[in-house]
């Protein structure tokens, strides 16, 4: 209960800390943007290596940025797969037919229960996991035994290869771009420059000041909901629920269990919590003073002006690079 | 005995690694029957880890709590059947939001011997009898138990444990934020299942004067330690009260200025204003 | 100094929670109210800082009435802690949460600052400034909430059932803190069922049912053993043996005396 963290700020005292967070968040709009714009291999694998140097200039472990990447694999995986298979331009590369027999499909799953039994003595899961695949590949592919009662065919084209690597590195940037602007900023700070950089939307009637309320808000209830949450649960445990067994029906009633006092309990402390803000002279809409306030630097002008550099020269790049 | 702790310690470990000992080798041993139990000690020393202890719902870090003849602790396979304990020795939590869900308050009492695969007839009868017995008549078990007040609400939180019927009854902080009626309702509540009953009551609590009046032991926990485990009077008269942040209770404290005062003995201490009535008119 | 004249106030349903409820409190007292769950206790409390509307009568702060315009003026003189220490801890940490009313008042950086400092020693909480709520006890809790009232310089502080979620540690520590703040000459309104919290104060207002029962002061209420009767104070020991000692017709002055001197103390 006390050690719950929010967000993934982790203290720290290298430059990429006393930069402003405004400048941070706007770096990473445009750095997503040179991101995007930029098509050739070389070069947005340039970005990528410039960026692992401001992580190692800047503290951060890069073991941060893996642990970050780890929630997107499965749509890694997936995109990447996608891309090899279904963009046809460029050369051809590979072109072999598969042949599905029963020996080979036997074959295949024995590969598949092989490592099913033996995965969770690897350490390295998500090579073992290719591995598999590129060995069940391997089976249809080279050997061909049995009469096969169907076949198909794999081809695949440099720009197949090509778009799934761009779509992976761009990923990857990203996420590792994300992670640093989490990795070394308060969820407080964040907040702060997320309402004053979207203050311009005032004009349309979008208080940026009540987003960023709530936000932090959230952020601080947040701990609090975890907590409660885990006793309601020990709560209803008490009173003979098995959260780990029943059947659905059973199922359906116990996450009612949970989620009606949360519910209830939820909208009695938002109402006791709007009286406490009322009671101390909190009016919606009206302007308030701050505690905290930004310091723009000159290391922010700095880095806007790289960032938003990057973005013509990877335009001009393009063009003349055709 | 119906539960024993035998050196249990318990551990909190938070995201970033670091561990916090909440429990540190507590040995206790609780009867089946006949026991009114106080359970007192500062916020955070460890009093609900310890009563989450008790019916499984926590399994120590260390160390071994026996309930019923059911051995936990850390080693034992997660395929052990825990539940059934939890009808055995019921738990009441400090907050009856925590546990209020269904639309009557029937159906809400009914829920926990529900889970426990009692009939639907037979959980209706034990509704019935369970509300009765908090002190609350039938025409609640058609309410919402949304619209009840807090003492109220408390009693359906009770009923929906007494429904199950429990061995022994364990009650986190039951009167914290009630009036003093509602406080002295539910005291008079505990002591009459104490007694009709026979069973083991635990309860939590902050009130000292609670304790004097009904505890016939007191278990003190400080800082995760169980630093005492006695009968009341040995408490009050125990050195180190002040020591581990407890207060006297009201009546002993005045009975303790008064016998300095007029330097005479009440001892045992009066349970009530008329017993100490009764000595102090002798002496003057 | 506060008004209270022939309040009635119901929550659009069923009878009245208050009903005609008429008192004074003067500049610099200490009142504690007292009475049942459901007395109406919070509602009048609310009432008094504007959270609610009366349906009848009026409420009167520093000479202002309270209406629609004025309640901002009147929420300035006006602090209230509440109950639930959870429910009302805004900030992401201390600082922020101390800093909250004051940002809403918008006083400026160096002030929100320099008093942040100021009263988070007062209540003792200076080392816990970047602290989060979850890191803290109710106890601190409810000093921070304290502090983040008394920065906004309000004159008069209701307490609404503030120690009721304590230890009795944590308890202790804000009746200090109460004693305190009656010194420096603040209005003082807390809202118990502790009789130890409600002999500190001067004077005892009791609500039964969202009436006004009994109001005068605290001396005066514990002597009487006819209103006593009436009400629902939960009496202290020794003010029970003082009534008794009375009633049995023991003439002893000197205990009647040391019991009457025990049962003014917390
Ligand atoms: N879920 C949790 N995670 C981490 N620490 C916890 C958790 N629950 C309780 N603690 C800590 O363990 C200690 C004992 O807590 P608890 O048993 O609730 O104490 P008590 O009931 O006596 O107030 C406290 O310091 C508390 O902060
Ligand atoms: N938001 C609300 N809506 C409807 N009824 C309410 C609400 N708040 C309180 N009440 C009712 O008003 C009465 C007085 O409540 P309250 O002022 O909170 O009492 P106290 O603080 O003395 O315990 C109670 O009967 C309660 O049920
Ligand atoms: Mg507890
Ligand atoms: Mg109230």
């Amino acid at each position: 209960m006390n050690n719950i963290v929010i967000g993934q700020y982790i203290p720290g005292s290298s430059f990429l800390y006393k930069m402003d967070p405004r400048s941070k968040i706007l770096a990473l709009i445009l750095l997503m943007v040179t991101t995007f714009v930029l098509t050739d291999i070389i070069q947005i694998l340039v970005l990528l290596s410039v960026l692992l140097v401001i992580l190692k200039l800047g503290g951060i472990p890069i073991g941060r940025i893996v642990k970050g990447l780890r929630p997107i694999i499965v749509l890694l995986f997936f995109t990447f797969t996608f891309q090899v298979l279904f963009i046809k331009t460029g050369r051809i590369i590979l072109d072999e037919t598969l042949h599905y027999s029963f020996y080979t499909i036997l074959l295949a799953v024995g590969v598949v229960l092989f490592w099913m039994i033996t995965k969770r003595f690897i350490k390295f899961k998500i090579s073992y996991f290719l591995m598999m695949i590129v060995g069940i590949l391997s089976i249809f592919m080279y050997y061909p035994i049995g009469d096969p009662f169907a076949q198909g065919q794999l081809v695949i084209y440099t720009g197949g290869l090509q778009g799934a690597f761009f779509i992976m590195v761009r990923l990857i940037i990203i996420v590792t771009l994300s992670t640093i602007l989490t990795l070394t900023t308060k969820p407080t700070d964040l907040t702060l420059g997320l309402e004053q950089l979207l203050k311009p939307l005032s004009i349309i009637k979008v208080s940026a000041e009540e987003i960023a309320l709530i936000i932090s808000i959230a952020l601080r209830y947040i701990p609090t909901l975890l907590d409660e949450a885990n006793k309601i649960m020990l709560a209803q445990a008490s009173r003979g629920v098995d959260f780990k067994e029943g059947k659905l029906k059973d199922k359906v009633v116990q996450i009612i269990s949970l989620l009606v006092p949360m519910f209830i309990i939820s909208f009695k402390r938002s109402d006791e919590l709007a009286n406490a803000m009322e009671a101390r002279n909190f009016v919606p809409g009206n302007r308030r003073t701050r505690l905290h306030i930004l310091t723009w630097q000159t290391i922010d002008t700095i880095t806007i002006i790289i960032t938003a550099i990057t973005i013509p020269v990877a335009i001009l790049l393009r063009v003349m690079l055709g | 005995m119906a539960i024993k702790f035998t050196e249990v310690s318990y551990q909190y470990s938070s995201p970033d690694g670091s561990l916090f000992d909440a429990l540190k080798n507590i040995n206790l041993d609780i009867a089946k029957t006949g026991e009114f139990i106080a359970l007192i000690g500062e916020t955070g020393s460890g009093k609900s880890t310890l009563v989450q202890h008790m019916n499984a719902l926590m399994k120590p870090s260390s160390g071994q709590v026996e309930i019923y003849g059911i051995k936990i602790n850390h080693s034992k396979s997660k395929k052990q059947k825990l539940t059934p304990l939890r009808q055995k020795v019921g738990l009441v939590f400090q907050f009856p939001e925590y546990q209020l869900f269904e639309e009557t308050v029937m159906r809400d009492i009914m829920f926990g011997p529900r889970n426990f695969n009692i009939s639907k007839e037979e959980a209706k009868q034990r509704a019935r009898k369970a509300i009765i017995q908090v002190g609350l008549d039938e025409s609640y078990l058609e309410r919402s138990p949304f619209n009840l007040s807090g003492g109220e609400k408390k009693r359906v939180s009770i009923a929906g444990i007494l429904a199950m019927e429990p061995d022994i009854l364990v009650l986190d902080e039951p009167t914290s934020g009630l009036d003093p009626k509602g406080r002295d309702a539910l005291i008079d509540l505990f002591t009459l299942i104490h007694n009709t009953y026979h069973k083991t009551i635990i309860i939590i609590t902050h009130d000292m004067n609670i304790v004097h009046q009904v505890a016939s032991r007191v278990l003190v926990m400080r800082e995760g330690e169980l630093v005492f485990d006695g009968t009341s009077e040995a408490l009050f008269n125990n050195e180190s009260l002040n020591k581990w942040n407890l207060e006297e209770p009201d009546l002993i404290k005045m009975t303790k200025q008064l016998e300095q005062r007029y330097s005479i003995s009440m001892r045992p201490f009066p349970k009530n204003i008329d017993q100490l009535f009764h000595h102090i008119k002798d002496v003057i | 100094m506060i008004t209270v004249e022939h309040v009635s106030f119901d929550y659009h349903s069923q009878p009245d929670v208050l009903k005609d409820v008429s008192f004074t409190i003067d500049k610099g007292r200490w009142v504690s109210i007292l009475g049942h769950n459901g007395s109406g206790k919070s509602t009048l409390a609310k009432l008094i800082v504007g959270l609610l509307k009366a349906k009848e009568g009026s409420i009167t702060v520093d000479g202002i009435v309270l209406n629609e315009e004025t309640v901002y003026q009147v929420r300035k003189k006006v602090g209230i802690v509440f109950q639930n220490p959870d429910n009302q801890f805004v900030g992401v940490t201390v600082e922020d949460d101390i800093a909250f009313g004051m940002e809403n008042l918008c006083f400026t950086r160096e002030e929100i600052t320099k008093r942040i400092d100021k009263y988070a020693k007062q209540v003792g909480m200076e080392d816990y400034l970047s602290k989060e709520p979850h890191q803290l006890s109710g106890g601190q809790k409810q000093r921070v909430a304290i502090a983040g009232i008394l920065a906004m310089d309000t004159d008069i502080i209701i307490f609404d059932e503030a120690t009721s979620m304590l230890d009795p540690i944590g308890r202790d520590e804000i009746l200090a803190f109460m004693q305190q703040l009656k010194h420096q000459g603040k209005t003082i309104i807390t809202i118990t069922h502790d009789m130890k919290e409600a002999v500190l104060s001067d004077e005892i207002i009791d609500l039964k049912e969202g009436q006004l029962l009994t109001h005068d002061k605290t001396k005066k209420v514990l002597q009487d053993k006819v209103t006593l009767n009436k009400s629902n104070l939960e009496l202290l020991p020794s003010l029970k043996l003082y009534h008794k000692i009375k009633e049995a017709g023991i003439v002893n002055e000197e205990l009647r005396d040391y019991l009457w001197q025990l049962s003014l103390q917390k």
